[in-house]
């Protein structure tokens, strides 16, 4: 159980730190025209299948990066991350159905939450190391979902919250309308990535590579590493709770599926599928396994064994995630180049 | 050299790559091109532990789909399903409807998915005013339950309640003929489970006041092994027991009770046995358990209902299920309510399908009503009898009277707060 | 909550014999699926998500052994050596590919089997559930011990697995063969510098461990139905059970396995509505208390 680290990290790790400052404002510029770009797709294209792929990646992108932050960039391997999904969809369709708050008092309560959930199942299990770490987790997740489901009288068990989740207008966004809900989706998951993207390249980003890379070491230097790995477990859970906030609204409703733990093995596959190494990687892969779900799903009934294949294809034959393979080929051609200048 | 092809060939796989994937989210306005077929959307559960809902499902509408095309379609067009698997995931079922509707152009939609499933298509409907049949959930709440109501959904499966009324008042009988009093549960624990038993003991001691409940198992759904429950209840020494496990839960649980002889030392009533899925599959199966009719041939004893599930057979060399009838009357009521309203269009089928009454095979008197106020099926054949190991399997059903069920299904919506 | 009904038990010798025999056989059978998972990461590093899948497959093969042959012993036979034989392929083939790369790419290896073998299921056998059926050599009234019920079959089921945690247990710590396993899971290199073949180790135990979980299912076919993706209740039990006990740990396998019958068995009488929560909690506060589980030793 050497190799327990997700990816090598070599990239992330080998690059000196350069000057934040610039490479925040280009950061936040990136983000502004990727929101402009979602923003403009509807005007484009009128289909609403794009609008709902759009939401569902939002969705699923913020879980799948969230759970990067620990798995790639702090070697937590939680295999118990969508206990958080699963809490922010609930969360937040309780809130709405039970007591009518307005939508952003719901959404931050929920967040709060989480917070408080995660702060104290993270400070249990990050104690544990590695696998033991992942079985932990999923423990939890377990217990979650089978709280859910006989917890009849508050969260419906298996039949989920029922009836819809009401959505109030509030400062003249109508959640209830499509379109304003995919430009909130599209908010959001641009947002939380800019804000994920700046902890990754925070000094305690790289303080948690540092923990990932040997953790004994970063104790030595003086860093605290429990307290570093429960905050980064926190933050991750929050953004996991907002991409099951975004998954509740689509469907309009919280099922015990979103807390299982087929969810935190669904963005494991993500987080494979798109690569570890690189920050957007989960968001590629996000997209990939999305786009091959639904096509998929759409021409044969023995999916199963297509994604198989598909799964087979990444992990015997690339043996790495799609933006790995591209970095790293990148990577390659630079230095033939460079070899081949004069 | 080299390098540079390299790299074309690569951008190039790229680019097809993002082509597939716009062509796919480009494909709408293909579909929309107004055709003269009908598309019907038809989310299932078509792979993992219960997929036989969804191919049992699938057979009967497509068996119905043929005689309604046969005779020249809904309002003379011709009826395309369209049916995708949602692997019984509530978010896909949920994804998959809006997808089936905004994209391949489906006017109709049949929700065959089961539970929590069902609800999510429920929103789908609600937030597109797509017209809906829910085909396969069978509780109860999905339409008796006023906050759910929305006009344009409806259900053709067997409701829970209507079941739970029959088998307590069928059991009551036996109960108090044979002195039982002390009883014993075993369901599933989901909602399903949780309701319709909590619903029939309501109803059994209501018809025999002084039936008492000792003793109470919830195995999970899809458990595999049944032993500490087999065991608690032979501990309890109960005279009666009651279940609502179906499926292979059942016949797990059958082969499993069956080697500690628990079939000897009670009367046992399973509303899920009388269903060709169990009946056939058990090899042992005990002699005398009390069932409730889910779907066979015998039972209402007319000829339409024995061709109807010949033809199955004959067309699939397996015998229905209770989901298929369930699924071939959505077909029939839409295809009389379409002819009625001389229209394919989901509103004005909708209309005349409230408070319509077709001839049935499956009709309790040969004809079955989908209530008005509350768009659920009634009249449909529904009774409790007992088991043999062969053909015909349920040799006597002793038919439930709908004039009582309604009765009661009415007070019990009061009790509830429904109406 | 029902703690009268528990306490009730724990008064009554016979609800005791009766509870404790349905907790080993849940216990045992749970063993047999659990020992393959601990005995594959204990020797391989591997994390054989892909397990349930062999139990499921003992299951088919054996009934379709039985369909044809109507002979148990031959039934059982046919679930542990098909199973075996498929269990080397999987692990020659693909599995030996991923040892070098990261715990996640052999997960996802496995995951992606667990999704084609419910399919190649399901093409072959179809969708809906079958039945074994009970051999008419067991379709026998069952015996009461201290006014406590057992069924022969069960008695059965125990002594076949009980057999295999000792043949296990004594070959490993005693045999040549096992020497060279426990060798080969300790230090590979220096085993394969030793002249000896270290993937056919590798391939043995993948075999092994993969006969052991066909034989779990091949012994469960006739008292549980079988269907696509049944495997996966039971990966999920026998992952707890591994974890408790410790991974790589036989003894651990055992006890694990056991606490969980009876967690089970007794559970279900004091919280029937929480019983697979308890399994959970149970596994938490092990996992809490002892990250390593109750007999697992620290992994460098």
């Amino acid at each position: 159980m050497t190799e327990l680290q997700a990816g090598e990290g070599a990239q992330a790790v080998g690059i000196a730190r350069p000057r934040a400052r610039p490479r925040r404002n280009r950061d936040v510029l990136i983000a502004l025209i990727a929101f402009i770009v979602l923003a403009a797709l509807p005007m484009i294209f009128s289909s609403k299948l794009l609008l709902d792929f759009v939401i569902r990646c939002a969705a699923y992108g913020l879980f799948a990066t969230s759970l990067n932050l620990l798995v790639g960039y702090t070697g937590l391997i939680s295999f118990g991350h969508g206990m958080f999904f699963g809490l922010g969809a609930y969360g937040f369709g309780l809130m709405m159905q039970k007591t009518g708050v307005p939508v952003p008092v719901a959404f931050v309560a929920t967040l709060a939450i989480t917070f408080v959930v995660a702060a104290v199942i993270g400070a249990i299990c990050v104690r544990l190391k590695e696998i033991y770490f992942a079985f932990v987790t999923l423990a939890f997740q377990m217990l979650i979902h089978s709280t859910i489901l006989s917890w009849v009288s508050l969260t419906g068990g298996d039949q989920g919250l029922r009836g819809g989740i009401p959505r109030p207008p509030f400062l003249g966004i109508d959640l209830s309308n499509h379109h304003h809900l995919y430009i909130a989706a599209c908010a959001l998951l641009v947002l939380g990535l800019l804000l994920m993207r700046q902890i990754a390249q925070s000094p305690f980003g790289y303080t948690l590579r540092m923990i990932r890379d040997n953790a004994t070491r970063a104790s030595f230097v003086g860093i605290d590493v429990w307290r570093a790995k429960l905050t980064i477990f926190v933050l991750a859970a929050l953004f996991a709770s907002t991409g099951g906030i975004i998954m509740a609204l689509f469907v309009s409703g919280a099922y015990p599926e979103f807390a299982y733990w087929t969810i935190s093995g669904e963005g494991i596959f993500i987080n494979m599928l798109g690569g570890v190494t690189t920050f957007l990687g989960p968001m590629v892969g996000t997209v990939l396994l999305l786009i091959l779900n639904d096509t998929v799903t759409r021409l044969t009934e023995y999916h199963g064994i297509v994604l198989g294949i598909v799964i087979l294809f990444f992990a015997i034959g690339l043996r790495k995630g799609l933006m790995d393979f591209v970095v790293e080929w990148a990577a390659q051609r630079r230095g033939k180049a460079e070899e081949r200048a004069p | 050299m080299k390098r540079t092809r390299t790299t074309g060939v690569s951008r190039r796989s790229t680019l097809a790559l993002m082509g597939a994937g716009a062509a796919t989210i480009a494909m709408p306005w293909v579909a929309r091109a107004q055709a003269k077929t009908i598309k019907i959307g038809m989310p299932t559960i078509l792979s993992g532990r219960v997929a036989q809902l969804g191919t049992s499902s699938r057979n009967a509408v497509m068996l119905e789909v043929e005689k309604v095309n046969a005779a020249g379609g809904l309002a003379g067009r011709q009826i395309e399903m369209v049916i995708r698997d949602s692997k019984g995931q509530p978010q896909e079922a949920a994804r998959i409807s809006r997808e089936l509707v905004n994209t391949d152009g489906c006017e109709l939609l049949i929700d065959a998915e089961a539970s929590s499933g069902a609800f999510a298509v429920h929103e789908v409907a609600r937030d597109l005013g797509v017209f809906c049949i829910h085909t396969n959930s069978e509780t109860s709440s999905l339409t008796a339950d006023p906050k759910q109501h929305i006009p344009n959904a409806f259900r053709t499966a067997r409701q829970g309640v209507h079941d739970s009324i029959v088998g307590g008042s069928y059991a009551a009988g036996i109960a108090k003929a044979k002195g039982l009093k002390k009883w014993a549960t075993c369901s599933p624990d989901y909602a399903y489970g949780r309701d319709t038993t909590g619903e029939f003991t309501l109803y059994l001691k209501r018809f025999a006041p002084d039936v008492e409940i000792i003793s109470d198992s919830w195995p999970k759904l899809f458990q595999p092994d049944y032993t500490e429950v087999v065991t608690k209840i032979l501990q309890a020494k109960p005279q009666a027991l009651y279940s609502c496990l179906w499926g292979g839960d059942l016949t797990s649980y059958i082969d499993q009770a069956n080697i500690y002889a628990l079939f000897t030392q009670m009367e046992v009533f399973a509303v899920n046995m009388a269903d060709y899925t169990a009946l056939t599959v058990v090899k042992n199966l005990p002699k005398g358990i009390h069932s409730g009719n889910r779907y066979i041939k015998t039972y209402p004893g007319t000829p339409e209902n024995a061709a109807w599930g010949d033809a199955y057979k004959a067309k699939y060399n397996e015998y229905p299920t209770n989901w298929s009838w369930e699924n071939a009357t959505a077909i029939m009521l839409i295809a009389e309510a379409s002819k009625k309203a001389n229209s394919a269009d989901g509103k004005k089928i909708a209309e005349v399908l409230r408070g319509l009454t077709i001839k049935c095979p499956f009709g309790a008197d040969g004809t079955v009503t989908m209530r008005g106020e509350d768009q659920t099926l009634i009249g449909y054949a529904i009774g409790w009898g007992t088991t043999i190991p062969q053909e015909p399997y349920v040799p006597e059903v002793k038919a439930g009277d709908w004039k009582t069920i309604l009765e009661l299904e009415a007070e019990w919506k009061k009790s509830k707060g429904y109406t | 909550m029902d703690l009268d009904a528990l306490a009730g038990c724990l008064a009554s010798p016979a609800c005791l014999v009766t509870q404790t025999t349905s907790g080993l056989i849940i216990g045992m059978l749970l063993f047999l699926v659990a020992v393959g998972l601990t005995l594959i990461f204990g020797v391989l590093k591997v994390v054989n998500f892909s397990h349930g899948a062999f139990y499921m497959f003992g299951a088919y093969f054996a009934m379709t052994a039985y369909q044809f042959t109507g002979s148990f012993a031959l039934a059982m036979l046919c679930g542990a050596a098909g199973t075996a034989i498929l269990g080397l392929i999987f692990e020659r083939v693909f599995m030996s590919r991923v040892y070098g790369a990261d715990v996640l790419m052999q997960l996802l290896v496995c995951y992606a089997f667990v999704l084609i073998f419910d399919d190649v299921v399901r093409m072959i056998w179809g969708p809906e559930f079958k039945s074994m059926g009970m051999p008419s050599a067991f379709q026998v009234p069952p015996l009461f011990i201290v006014g406590g019920v057992v069924p022969p079959y069960y008695l059965l089921l125990i002594g076949v697995a009980l057999a295999a945690a000792v043949v296990l247990g004594l070959g490993l710590a005693r045999s040549r063969i096992g020497k060279v396993i426990r060798a080969a899971a300790h230090n590979p290199g220096m085993v394969s510098a030793l002249g000896i073949n270290t993937g056919l180790i590798y391939g043995g135990v993948f075999a092994l461990g993969g006969m052991l979980a066909g034989l779990a299912g091949a012994l469960a076919a006739p008292v549980r139905s079988l269907t696509p993706g049944m495997g996966f209740s039971v990966l999920i039990e026998s992952f707890i059970v591994t974890v408790i006990g410790g991974m790589g740990s036989i003894l651990g396998a055992l006890i694990g396995a056991l606490l969980i019958g009876l967690i089970r068995s007794f559970g279900s009488l004091g919280f029937p509505l929480f019983t697979e929560g308890l399994m959970y909690l149970f596994m938490v506060i092990v996992l809490v208390s002892r990250p390593t589980g109750l007999f697992g030793k620290e992994v460098a």
